[in-house]
């Protein structure tokens, strides 16, 4: 009795299982098809399944966004390298057909395409459309942080992510907004907590992990692998831009914090001194800028970024690093054709240079270098009469973009530790009188200049 | 789950013979047959268990999927529920109490009016409540104590949609200024009470317009000094279906718009029509050779969404309006006016108000004009507008014309719509432009240098309680600079209600304003606006015109002569470049703006009479002095002697608004 109920029970479980199997086996089928259907007729060549969907999806995606008279352009790092390498020929055929699909047809879950802000009008019209085409849509939206900066304005948020899905493949679409300081801006992608999480693997995103900046790009017309797309016009450049994009919102709330405690000085020299030390900021970016010559705010001008979000009023000049590896001969020259005449160069380029241009009314524009060791960055002092060295040492860090007084410049990324490295741990507290050779938390002395090279390494003008 | 289902999909078959030979082989060894049965067992219990968990998940995800790409029928869907509902059975306890110094309403427990206020809150209290959800869309009060407030009321009932709730309550007197027509209105929406109403009499009404009444109660005044009782009046209301309240305009993006703010808020008249809305986008010709296309416009608001709903309107009618360029700042957290930017489609921005009053406007202006370059970091310039004008048809025809002057001539301060003196009987000429020391305001562009590098850095802080546009007045920051400015207004200030604002002196100073309605005046001789080039043209009109007779007295109409198009001159007496004694006389008698000085370039104004080019020069301190024939004797007319103080106060205020 007990033996024909065992077995009963085991054929009636093999057969169950037996029954799973063969639906699984449909399911998959089907569950198959639906994905590839279409995509299997069309494409020529071998290509298998997942390539030709990426294609099919991305010829959708172009169809839609031109349906909708949005401009959309090509920014997936994946397909400008490729592109980048054959951009002569492509270029100087912009309609032939090309003989294989060499782009679009490598198997990748994304495809990633830009979007200025203000090209388009953000319709509903556009997701019903691409709903009736069967993708399946995700908005990320945000703060404005345009308006960040302000207090108590609470505007609408702004999408800054689309992803379109379709089948297996998904359409990233980064929108880009115009910022003070003429660049363009992307913002992070951070899933709110009642988003699906899985609608596509967004770890293997390229863009959205921090915010971003970068120059508005010329566009360029091309048709790859028979799709027509707008790219950036020089993609080696836009790659080699998105490679250090990273972007630091200026952390406005904490400044609000702190002028809550030190209320900002509003009186007319601190409104003259900011204007001026904003338009010799402008100046000097300017210039550097155009010699290609890369710097950061540095020393009083960085705190005043980081804790207040302005100029400091009472700091009385401009603060820049460069690294000394980025150093031109041309600098002096350009600033002095500037307006800048130099007003003193400490130190020579192989240790602790040094560079001070004079400003308009006594704002003066200081230059550090800063030389990189294996395990620590310096830059040096110099005090003229007694020719004694200083040596102030930060830790290691990387250049972020910013936005400062209507500026696109970069800051360390590791701005808390760089100020704290300078200002020691009581940098919020306003500190108004500052000796450069004793206030810095991070100065070393670092001998005397020998007497015989005086002549270079001390030059007052 | 590919990984692994190769796998059984293969043995089953092969375990199932596997399994019979080993059944014979090891039928002697039961430890081991039991062990492989037990694991026959669980293997095969554990694929089940894995199939259904992978049709349920393979289910949930379909139904996802489908859900998602399913936002579409969102609307039907909604539709579809409703009658499940049991809205239609659904009551509401009404309680509209009326007294002389307190009023208050409750639906359903909650009090959706109270006003006890001293002081405020005169006369007739009106709720609109939406008959299917029971929510309040409008609140009203008319103070029907004063002249034309029934008027008001009438517009407003004769806007509300057939169907809604409307209650009526009064507090402290409704009654003095309640004309026959007003009254014929409450009569018709069924009330027994409102002929007969009568000073400080005491009534409260509930009825549905075109519809039943849900009650009405009524205490009379039994003397002239006392009030009627307080009444309180309980009542219920049967709500409808949503699908009866609603009309049935083509599924559309523009009436999914209109469809949210209808059902929210009531008020705005035809707007809200099922038969034939008006429409909520107005595509007005673009204009040729645009060249504020791309000038972000700010609107700046307040609480008062009807004004900002006209203004809108008038707004996105103007020829070469770009509303992806508008932004609307609406000064605190209020719901009403979002819901009217957001039925035109347009972006709104909230402010949390800071400090109050003037400083409060101030501020709000400070963090409308940042956002505003902010959000628009390409812009040169901007256009700021406030939610009480109407905008002219050719607004933007005339900023296109003209704004390269602001871009070049840097003694320039600001172009302006609005000219101060530019009333019925002053202004004719819709080609012409002047360049006047005074900033006008009311709809004007702003330079982005202008605000970056001097307005923003040192704006009045919070603490002070400055007008912004007092503040910009001062001659720290117009320093000497000059607005251009059209004779006949490009905007018209029609707000009664406001901060330095009231009926009576709206009527004296604005009623009367004149406002362009020609759509694409070509602009005459723009280039003579230059800061050199208009003295010249200057020179050239004083040169040619007719000196006045000035022994008559200038306020009388005779002493401009009956003709047209002629360019007439007076000269008054003007010692030093501040003594404005005889302009003020000579305004008041004008019939212009005369509480404080607006309107002059070096001493001399410009306006029309009877259609000639009048012009007026104080003499001597205007420059054009020397224009002067020696034989004329500048007039000099004296203040009257202190009787003015009434006047005075409101004077200080409205000097303020505008």
């Amino acid at each position: 009795m007990q033996k024909i109920n065992r077995n009963v029970v085991l054929a009636l479980l093999s057969l169950t299982s037996l029954i799973f199997l063969l639906f699984q086996l449909c399911y998959y089928k089907f569950y198959l098809s639906q994905k590839n259907g279409a995509a299997f007729s069309k494409i020529r060549g071998s290509q298998s399944g997942q390539e030709s969907t990426r294609w099919h999806v991305v010829r959708k995606f172009l169809g839609l966004i031109s349906s909708h008279n949005i401009p959309v352009y090509l920014i997936d790092p994946l397909i400008l390298g490729l592109v980048d390498k054959d951009i002569e020929q492509i270029r100087s055929s912009p309609d032939g057909p090309s003989p294989e699909c060499k782009y679009f047809c490598t198997p990748r879950d994304f495809t990633t395409f830009a979007l200025l802000d203000k090209t388009w009008k953000h319709e509903v019209g556009l997701f019903r459309t691409a709903e009736k085409m069967g993708f399946q849509w995700l908005k990320i939206i945000n703060k404005d942080p345009r308006l960040d900066g302000m207090d108590d304005l609470s505007g609408m948020e702004i999408p800054l992510h689309y992803i379109f899905k379709l089948a297996s493949h998904a359409i990233h679409l980064v929108v880009f907004y115009e910022r003070s300081g003429n660049f363009l801006w992307h913002g992070p992608l951070r899933l709110k907590q009642h988003m699906d999480r899985k609608f596509v693997p967004f770890r293997k995103l390229h863009f959205g992990r921090y915010s971003g900046a970068y120059e508005k790009p010329e566009l360029l017309l091309v048709s790859i692998d028979d799709l027509k797309v707008q790219i950036p016009k020089n993609p080696s450049s836009f790659l080699e831009e998105m490679s250090h994009s990273r972007f630091l919102e200026c952390r406005y709330r904490e400044a609000r914090a702190f002028f809550q405690l030190y209320p900002d000085d509003a009186s007319l020299d601190a409104v003259e001194f900011r204007k001026k030390a904003k338009s010799l900021l402008h100046l000097a970016a300017l210039t550097l800028n155009n010699l290609g010559v890369k710097f950061w705010l540095s020393s009083g001008t960085c705190l005043g970024w980081y804790r207040q979000c302005n100029v400091i009023p009472h700091s009385k000049d401009v603060d820049l690093g460069i690294f000394i590896r980025d150093y031109k001969a041309d600098i002096i020259p350009a600033f002095q054709n500037a307006g800048l005449p130099l007003k003193h160069k400490f130190g020579k380029v192989e240790d602790s240079l040094e560079l001070s241009f004079q400003g308009e009314d006594d704002v003066k524009l200081d230059i550090f270098f800063f030389y990189e060791e294996d395990d620590h960055i310096w830059n040096g002092g110099t005090q003229a009469k007694s020719g004694k060295k200083f040596k102030y040492l930060f830790p290691k860090f990387t250049l972020c973009w910013t936005e400062f007084v209507e500026l696109k410049v970069h800051v360390p990324c590791e701005t808390l530790q760089y100020v704290e490295a300078n200002y020691g741990p009581e940098w919020k507290v306003p500190v108004k009188t500052w000796d450069w050779k004793s206030s810095p938390f991070n100065v070393q002395d670092n001998g005397v200049w020998p007497i015989d090279e005086w002549d270079n390494v001390i030059q007052i003008y | 789950m590919e990984e692994w289902k190769p796998n059984p999909a293969v043995k089953p078959h092969k375990k199932r013979s596997w399994y019979l030979a080993w059944k014979y082989k090891l039928m002697n060894q039961r430890a081991l047959r039991k062990l492989c049965q037990t694991g026959a067992v669980l293997f095969l219990l554990v694929t089940v268990i894995v199939n259904i968990k992978l049709i349920l998940d393979t289910r949930r995800a379909a139904y996802e999927e489908e859900e998602e790409s399913a936002q579409d029928y969102d609307d039907e869907m909604l539709n579809v529920e409703v009658p499940r509902h049991p809205v239609n059975k659904k009551v509401l306890d009404v309680e509209v109490y009326s007294s002389r110094s307190k009023v208050y309403v409750a639906v359903d427990g909650t009090t959706v009016l109270e006003d006890e206020a001293r002081e405020q809150g005169r006369g007739i209290h009106v709720i609109v409540l939406n008959q299917a959800t029971g929510h309040v869309m409008a609140k009203r009060v008319f103070d029907t104590y004063s002249p034309h407030e029934d008027e008001a009321m009438v517009l407003f009932l004769n806007m509300v949609a057939r169907g809604r709730i409307l209650i009526f309550t009064i507090k402290d007197e409704g009654s003095f200024h309640l004309k026959e027509t007003a009254k014929n209105v409450l009569k018709s929406l069924g009330s027994q009470v409102a002929p007969f109403l009568s000073w400080r009499d005491m009534w409260t009404f509930v009825g549905k317009k075109g519809g039943e009444v849900y009650g009405e109660k009524h205490a009379k005044s039994p003397a002239l000094s006392t009030w009627g009782d307080p009444v309180l009046l309980k009542t219920e209301i049967h709500l409808t279906s949503v699908e009866d309240a609603e009309c049935h305009w083509p599924d559309t993006e523009l009436n999914r718009r209109r469809k949210r703010f209808c059902s929210k808020v009531e008020g705005y008249g035809s707007v809200c029509s099922c038969k034939d809305p008006t429409p909520i986008e107005f595509n007005p010709d673009p204009l040729k050779d645009n060249k504020v296309f791309d000038v972000p416009v700010a609107v700046i608001a307040g609480n008062r969404p009807n004004y900002l709903y006209r203004m809108l309107r008038s707004l996105l009618s103007a020829q070469g309006v770009n509303p992806q360029m508008i932004t609307v700042f609406i000064d605190g957290y209020y719901e009403e006016p979002m819901d009217v930017v957001e039925l035109f489609g347009l972006s709104g921005i909230q402010h949390t108000p800071i400090s109050i009053k003037n400083a409060r406007v101030s501020q709000h202006y400070k963090a409308s004009l940042t956002a505003t370059f902010n959000l628009f970091p390409d812009a040169k310039f901007a256009v700021v507008l406030e939610e009480d004008l109407d905008i002219s048809v050719d607004f933007f025809s005339f900023l296109s014309q003209s704004i390269h002057l602001l871009e070049e001539d840097e003694s320039l301060y600001c172009i302006s719509a609005w000219n101060d003196q530019g009333y019925e009987h002053t202004a004719e000429d819709p080609s012409l432009l002047y360049r006047v020391e005074t900033m006008p305001g009311l709809g004007w562009v702003l330079r982005k240098s202008l605000y970056k590098d001097e307005l923003e850095p040192k704006w009045p802080t919070p603490e002070k309680l400055w007008d912004w546009d007092m503040w910009m007045r001062m001659p720290e920051q117009r320093k000497g600079r000059e607005c251009i400015i059209p004779d006949i207004s490009r905007s018209y200030h029609f707000g009664i209600v406001g901060l330095n604002m009231n009926g009576y002196f709206h009527e004296a100073y604005f009623k009367k304003h004149k406002f362009n309605t020609v759509p694409n005046v070509q602009l005459k001789n723009v280039e003579s606006l230059r800061k050199d080039n208009y003295e010249t043209e200057i020179h050239r009109l004083l040169g040619e015109a007719e000196v006045l007779d000035h022994s008559k007295n200038p306020c009388e109409d005779s002493f401009v002569p009956d003709t047209e198009g002629r360019v007439y001159v007076m000269f008054i007496k003007m010692e030093q470049e501040a003594d404005f004694t005889t302009w003020t006389q000579l305004a008041k008698c004008l019939h212009i703006w005369d509480l404080d000085v607006r309107g002059n370039h070096k001493g001399l104004w410009r306006l029309f009479r009877k259609k000639n080019h009048f012009l007026v020069v104080g003499v001597p301190a205007s420059p054009y002095s020397s224009k002067k024939p020696s034989s004329v004797t500048p007039i000099y007319m004296e203040p009257p002697a202190k009787e003015e103080g009434a006047v005075a106060v409101p004077a200080v205020a409205a000097a303020e608004q505008t």
